[in-house]
């Protein structure tokens, strides 16, 4: 429910923002006059507040100054749930954070906190990292949302980016972005690799909007070269549990999926297969040299240049809040480097696919969409709107293994 | 070859050695770990004193090491009172599983009810589901000998499964049906909460004095009461307990409840103090029921001294995260923290042995 308040809320202050710009067209930026729904006339070129693509303000945001007074370095802190070795999810979070400290150089000092437990300690940890002066703080595992909102409400002044969650808040942003576009196209690489009409395992973490978006995708990308084939789902309730991670695959494995493929953060899966030599599609990094003979490809995500954008937005003094959904057009999702077992029709078919997500994210749910259980979900020749795709909670016709209890 | 060194048990335990070793080991400790830190390139001495600035030496740092504390507190005694018996309670993790569910329960359940009720109940459910969940352990025990180390062990992983059920896979009583998108518990209302007490600048969770008080009543239980009395002598020899007419199986028993209770009384603490919701990935992340074994083993299984070692950890705990980051790895940080802890359960030895040099003539015979 409240995924969908957040919708409304998302989608009406980008009506808003566009009645007040006049149809203006992308380029041009709300600035804080016009969040504050004031009738004071729009600004020049140069903003005042942060832009940037499929970034949308949160309604009635306003600029929060979190850049220290005194113009010295920025310090900024990233609080992970893994390990920053993890081969997947924090791994590639940390590869965001190098990136923005290698291009702001001494304009910034970034730093890090891994293996957080969700709860209590969370709190604690942001409690000392603002001790230590930092300014902007990352958070980028679901489980720390509340702890997150708590600490926005009690550091009004320092800005929050958290990834994957729902709540808004004026010092608080959400970010993330279409990997239902990139799972498709690694959906391809895997119903390539599988003989026809036979089964394709996933290892998912938790049956949420988010993920079954995302594995809908990944079978619409199989049925589009394996019309036949059927996908087998075994939900570990975990983001993050090598062991957990590896016995779903063996298990999958062991009840003959031609080809595997996991959405969670660590490489487990990939272990798994390599002993049975089965194809496998990795989720957040690229694995393709240390698995090559059974590397498919991978969705990948480059948190940097948005993190970099939030961060220079905050030294400028342009900082708000809102809701960035990054997609292919601009690079915030994309896929990994391709493993030996991928011919070359499959990759042009997935380049000519790119191209056609590139220009309509989500054109892959094109309708008709039917669900498990028969009913169309999605009509002919309709694309779902933004709401429809956070919202999306049943699984396609394809995939044989019911959702866990709703 | 042998060592010209050997352990001889003391037969006597001078005073001095109960605050001397543990002294004396931390010192050790802070040595090793400086020889570590200077070979990392750190300079030792500002390391130590952000340890314990950010662990202990203000206030507001003090009052997030309770927070850290009160589970460990709790898990400690846990262990503490079952390993006094002899019994090895591995369980304390998922006791406090259970008890977390039972003080959820309580807390939604009783929701309208004035504050005081919600959290009395929230403590009863909670001390009740941890110490049913650990009394299975015990009857296990009592009626087939079945070795508690492995039953209790097991039953924190169906406690686990079963946490998982009532929040992921099932429409249970504990679930939020609106929790739209990721599946959560039902949030407490703020009524339930638990609050903290505080004591000048320094904020003291509830659940924290709580444990101080329970260890009090520990404390009592087994030094001062017939009851305690004769676990000590079920500990130090089973068949003298026989033949004294005490019923082992029912101090098996009652001991596994008592041990489950407290740790369930950490997973109450853990809805009713900070989480406000039965949080079931969190809880499990954690790890609470773990380090509670090595609490027990810290106070060498003494309650009042398992407060003072749950706010060490927790204080270490916490300056290991302070320290963390890009030129402080977390694999350094759980180096040093391991060598404190390491140093201190090896001082223990001392306490209990003393070292003797080896008669030289017998060494150079053997060789």
């Amino acid at each position: 429910m409240k995924k969908f308040l957040k919708i409304a809320t998302v989608v009406t202050a980008a009506a808003l923002i566009f009645a007040a710009c006049g149809g203006s067209d992308e380029d041009s930026a709300p600035d804080t006059t016009m969040a504050g729904a004031t009738d004071t006339t729009m600004a020049g070129e140069t903003s005042d507040v942060f832009t940037f693509t499929n970034f949308t303000p949160f309604e009635g945001g306003t600029v929060v100054k979190c850049a220290p007074a005194d113009g010295s370095a920025l310090k900024a802190a990233w609080i992970y749930v893994g390990p920053i070795n993890d081969g997947g999810w924090t791994q590639t979070h940390n590869a965001g954070r190098e990136y923005v400290q290698e291009i702001l150089g001494d304009k910034v000092i970034t730093t890090y906190k891994e293996n957080v437990p969700e709860g209590p300690q969370v709190e604690i940890v942001i409690d000392d990292l603002v001790k230590d002066g930092n300014t902007v703080i990352f958070g980028t595992s679901f489980g720390f949302q509340d702890a997150f909102l708590a600490s926005a409400a009690k550091y009004p002044d320092v800005c929050f980016e958290f990834a994957t969650g729902y709540t808004q808040k004026n010092n608080m942003s959400q970010f993330y972005g279409a990997s239902e576009d990139t799972k498709y196209l690694s959906g391809i690489a895997a119903g390539a690799e599988a003989p026809e009409g036979s089964e394709i395992g996933v290892v998912a973490p938790f049956a949420i909007p988010e993920v079954i978006r995302g594995l809908n995708g990944f079978v619409l990308g199989v049925q589009k070269v394996n019309p036949t084939a059927t996908v087998k789902v075994v939900w570990t309730n975990t983001w993050f549990d090598p062991a957990i991670e590896r016995k779903a695959a063996e298990s999958l494995i062991s009840a003959g999926v031609k080809a595997i493929a996991s959405f969670q953060d660590s490489p487990a899966t990939g272990e798994a297969a390599k002993v049975k030599g089965i194809g496998w599609v990795g989720y957040d990094s690229d694995q393709s040299e240390a698995f090559n003979d059974i590397w498919l490809t991978a969705s990948t995500y480059d948190w940097g240049p948005y993190e970099l954008a939030k961060i220079e937005a905050a030294i400028e003094g342009k900082w708000i809040s809102g809701d960035y959904y990054g997609n292919l057009s601009d690079n915030f999702i994309s896929i990994a480097n391709y493993g030996a077992k991928v011919t070359q029709e499959t990759k042009d078919l997935i380049a000519s696919e790119r191209e056609r997500l590139t220009a309509n994210p989500a054109a892959q749910f094109t309708g008709p969409i039917t669900a498990q259980d028969g009913t169309v979900k999605i009509a002919e020749g309709a694309i779902p709107s933004y709401g429809e795709l956070m919202s999306m909670d049943y699984q396609i016709k394809g995939i044989t293994t019911d959702l866990p209890q709703k | 070859m042998q060592s010209p060194l050997r352990l001889e048990r003391r037969l006597t335990q001078p005073k001095w050695l109960n605050w001397g070793v543990p002294l004396l080991s931390l010192l050790g400790a802070l040595i090793l770990g400086g020889i570590v830190l200077l070979a990392t390139g750190k300079n030792p001495f500002s390391v130590y004193a952000r340890i314990i600035e950010r662990g202990f030496a203000s206030t507001d740092a003090f009052s997030r090491t309770l927070i850290s504390a009160t589970p460990f507190a709790f898990t400690g005694l846990a262990a503490s009172v079952a390993f006094r018996m002899g019994l090895i309670n591995i369980g304390g993790e998922g006791q406090l599983y259970l008890g977390a569910i039972g003080a959820a329960f309580a807390g939604i359940a009783f929701q309208d009810q004035p504050t005081a009720v919600i959290i009395a109940t929230m403590i009863i459910f909670g001390m009740l589901f941890g110490g049913a969940w650990a009394a299975i352990v015990g009857i296990l025990k009592a009626k087939f000998s079945t070795n508690e180390i492995i039953t209790s062990l097991m039953l924190n992983y169906v406690a686990a499964i079963f946490l998982d059920y009532l929040i992921f896979n099932s429409n249970s009583y504990w679930r939020d049906p609106k929790s739209y998108g990721f599946p959560t518990g039902k949030r407490l209302v703020e009524n339930a909460y638990w609050y903290d007490i505080s004591i000048g600048p320094i904020a003291i969770p509830f659940g924290f004095v709580v444990a101080v008080f329970v260890a009090v009543i520990v404390w009592f239980l087994y030094s001062r009461t017939r009851f305690g009395y004769e676990v000590g002598v079920i500990a130090s020899s089973p068949s003298a307990a026989r033949y004294a007419g005490i019923r082992a199986r029912w101090k098996i028993i009652t001991v596994m409840a008592l041990s489950g209770a407290l740790a369930g009384l950490g997973g109450a603490s853990d809805v009713g103090d900070f989480r406000h919701v039965l949080d079931a990935k969190g809880v499990q992340i954690s790890g609470y029921g773990y380090t509670g074994i090595v609490v027990a083993a810290l106070a060498r299984l003494n309650p009042l001294s398992a407060i003072f070692v749950a706010v060490f950890i927790g204080g270490l705990s916490n300056a290991g995260y302070a320290l963390q980051g890009p030129d402080f790895p977390s694999g350094l940080v759980g180096t040093l923290q391991g060598l404190i802890l390491f140093t201190a359960v090896a001082g223990e030895i001392l306490t209990r042995y003393r070292i003797k040099r080896q008669n030289t003539i017998a060494d150079g015979a053997i060789v």
